[in-house]
């Protein structure tokens, strides 16, 4: 370790500390910026009761919400109706996010056991898009290889099947949704965490002071001499 | 129950006390705290300094913001160079500023660049330990010394040329005409003035002055005063014109590439989610709590609602449904009920009427009788009352506050409407919450009363940043949150 680190120790640390202008209100509207980009609207709306924080309008949530359930419950053609009926800009200027929903269709007629059904509609809604854009082909070979298995649980493509393929397209879908409505699709506290993180590696580099280490008890440690 | 109900105050309750006083100067407009947004502020270079110039060899504009250089036949060594009045700015993510070069003569030498104040203003920026410059005759960077590295492209008469400092990335960077040329670490410490060098030494010169000469002198100038017209000559740009190069958008670039860097570190995914319940369990947001929980267990997958620290959980929810309650009654302005309430559930904490808490729900009560209009209750009370704290001259500035409401015939439009916005409310409710949460027996830190874990993070990141900043030489952004609030990240 270099000698030349500044040793801060915990009483000089805290006195830093206290010194910091920290405003309730802006942590309010920290927390009412992660319940509305998360999508908790139930628990937003008895925040702004409950704290006086004002926060935008609930219904889009609302809606949002319902779409990114859609498609979680694998709902597919209600998720597409529903963010037409939202705007229909979303997906007619976002193709890639279209051919995924159509693609996650597709996986829920397989896992359904819809055979002719999901080849009929990889034939006729996927294969021209597929046309359009090689990535998109790929894709789309990948899904309909499904079908070739008897046993897709155990097949080279199964992690199509899985759950986690419906929360990618969800996510997808919700972060389409909040662009859309010039809203973030991150909320800031995750970002603000990692930015505690990066800015404790920075301050490494210069001194040995008290760092926090557990995000979950933010509690301060002793300095490590 | 003996200690509890003791006189004197608690280190708590003084630590909690003057912690909710201080954030209600805080909030104040006439108690005299600056906002932190202007305590970041600084002065920015605005001209050329005149008084420290290299006197003879360079020759500063009425408006301080041209140079040239008036002087022939002069050694080599002569250069005329010129430092801004004021170091470029530093506690922030960068600093910029332009020349544009009007005339380089016909050998002229031009240079822009960065010194500090010990510098020897007759050497081009660059040559000397501690400086940098961007020179114009060769297109090279030096940098410490007088061998120039390769950098970039020449400029002469008509470029537009920029220095700047990336105090992210803790380096210089050059444009020319409006594009990065690039830049270059700087690796000495301290603050730096943006600084302009002229160099001419041609005997073709000379003739060329003549003509300018003659056609100068027939007109009545006021330049004329100063004997030698310019010949080799540039405008400097400190941002009161608009700027040939797109600095925005140079700024949102560099900034997405530290944003990326901090995107990249990774984070347990309900790490958010823990923080935020931990905020609702502090404060008693009580409902919101329930809702969070019950939406938190149908999400798919479902969250995780096992804490880590199961006696840190208890402490947490210490009197919720209480906390929550008083919590409630002063947001709605019943300042009656909740005294009475806490004197039911928490008489130690109301015994001493002179207690910083009794006296935040006192000024509550004075301020809600002036938010209903009922001006002569407000008065009565106020005599009453406001002389209980006599004995404690250092609120006086508080109760002063609270008082000069009376005044206004719209005091919600006056400096003192502060004390009418939801947030005075919401202060004296979190006050209310923290002394409760100093009741519980296992608490023996104070701070676990006043700060949530989100509050703790917070002033974590702030104070890592400011260390760092006071390290390397006043350099760098503060953390704001308010600017992050503000922030809207496009995609």
């Amino acid at each position: 370790m270099a000698t030349s680190k500044k040793l801060i120790t915990k009483q000089e640390w805290e006195k830093k500390l206290a010194d910091v202008k920290v405003r309730k209100e802006e942590m309010n509207k920290l927390v009412m910026n992660f319940l509305v980009t998360e999508g908790y609207v139930e628990a937003a709306e008895k925040f702004r009761l409950e704290s006086g924080t004002e926060h935008i309008d609930l219904a889009t949530i609302t809606d949002r919400m319902a779409v990114k359930k859609a498609v979680q419950s694998g709902n597919v053609v209600d998720a597409i109706e529903k963010v037409n009926d939202l705007n229909p800009e979303i997906l007619d200027t976002n193709p890639q996010l279209f051919f995924h929903l159509q693609q996650q269709r597709l996986i829920e007629l397989i896992r359904d056991g819809k055979v002719e059904e999901a080849l009929e509609f990889a034939q006729e809604e996927l294969a021209p898009r597929g046309e359009e854009n090689q990535s998109f082909l790929e894709e789309l070979e990948r899904t309909v290889a499904l079908l070739a298995f008897e046993d897709v649980t155990n097949c080279p493509v199964r992690d199509l099947l899985d759950i986690s393929q419906r929360l990618k397209t969800a996510s997808e879908v919700n972060a389409a949704i909040l662009t859309s409505q010039s809203h973030e699709k991150d909320p800031k506290l995750p970002s603000l965490l990692k930015m505690l993180i990066w800015a404790q590696n920075q301050l490494d580099e210069k001194a040995t002071y008290p760092r926090i280490n557990d995000l979950s008890t933010a509690a301060l440690e002793d300095p490590a001499v | 129950m003996s200690e509890a109900t003791s006189r004197s105050q608690s280190p708590a309750t003084d630590l909690i006390g003057s912690y909710f006083l201080h954030l209600w100067r805080q909030n104040s407009k006439t108690l005299g705290l600056k906002p932190e947004e202007l305590e970041e502020e600084e002065e920015l270079p605005t001209a050329l300094d005149t008084v420290k110039s290299s006197g003879g060899f360079s020759f500063v504009g009425p408006d301080k913001l041209s140079v040239s250089y008036p002087n022939v036949n002069l050694h080599g060594h002569d250069v005329g160079v010129v430092q801004a009045n004021r170091p470029a700015p530093s506690k922030r993510f960068l600093y910029y500023f332009e020349i544009r070069v009007k005339n380089a003569g016909a050998k002229g030498q031009v240079a822009i660049g960065f010194t500090t104040s010990a510098f020897t203003l007759k050497r081009q920026p660059g040559w000397e330990a501690n400086s940098c410059g961007y020179h114009g005759d060769d297109g090279l960077l030096y940098h410490g010394h007088g061998t120039g590295e390769a950098f970039g492209p020449t400029y002469t008469t008509g470029d537009t040329v920029g220095g700047g400092i990336n105090y992210a990335t803790q380096e210089f960077f050059f444009t020319k005409n409006g594009v990065l040329v690039g830049s270059v670490y700087k690796d000495f410490k301290g603050s730096v003035f943006p600084t302009v060098s002229v160099h001419s030494q041609s005997e073709e010169y000379v003739s060329s002055r003549n003509i300018f000469l003659s056609l100068l002198l027939s007109l009545p100038c006021l330049l004329c005063v100063h004997a030698t017209p310019p010949l080799l000559w540039m405008a400097v740009n400190f941002g009161k014109e608009e700027f040939v190069f797109d600095l925005e958008a140079y700024e949102a670039e560099e900034r997405a590439k530290q944003q990326m860097k901090i995107d990249n570190i990774s984070i347990s995914q309900d790490a958010s989610h823990g923080i935020v319940r931990s905020y609702l369990q502090h404060y008693g947001y009580e409902e919101t709590l329930n809702l969070f929980d019950i939406a938190g267990q149908s999400t798919i997958p479902p969250i995780s609602l096992v804490p880590e620290n199961g006696s840190k959980e208890e402490d947490v929810m210490y009197a919720l449904n209480q906390r929550n309650i008083l919590r409630q009654l002063i947001r709605y302005g019943e300042i009656d009920d909740t005294f009475s309430k806490l004197h039911e559930w928490y008489p130690q904490i109301v015994q001493d009427d002179t207690s910083t808490v009794c006296i935040l729900l006192h000024c509550q009560k004075f301020i809600e009788l002036v938010r209903v209009g009922k001006l002569e209750e407000a008065i009565l009370y106020g005599r009453n009352d406001f002389a209980k704290f006599k004995g404690r001259s250092e609120l006086d500035d508080i109760v002063k506050d609270c008082a000069a409401l009376l005044a206004y015939e719209q005091p919600l439009k006056s400096s003192f409407g502060y004390l009418l916005q939801e947030s005075q409310r919401e202060l004296v409710a979190d006050a209310v919450n923290a002394m409760i949460l100093s009741t519980n027996p296992n608490v023996k830190d104070a701070t676990f009363c006043t700060h949530s874990d989100l509050e703790r993070l917070i002033r974590q990141i702030s104070a890592c940043v400011l260390e760092k900043r006071s390290l390397n030489g006043d350099h760098g952004e503060a953390f704001l949150l308010s600017k992050i609030l503000k922030s809207y990240k496009k995609v």
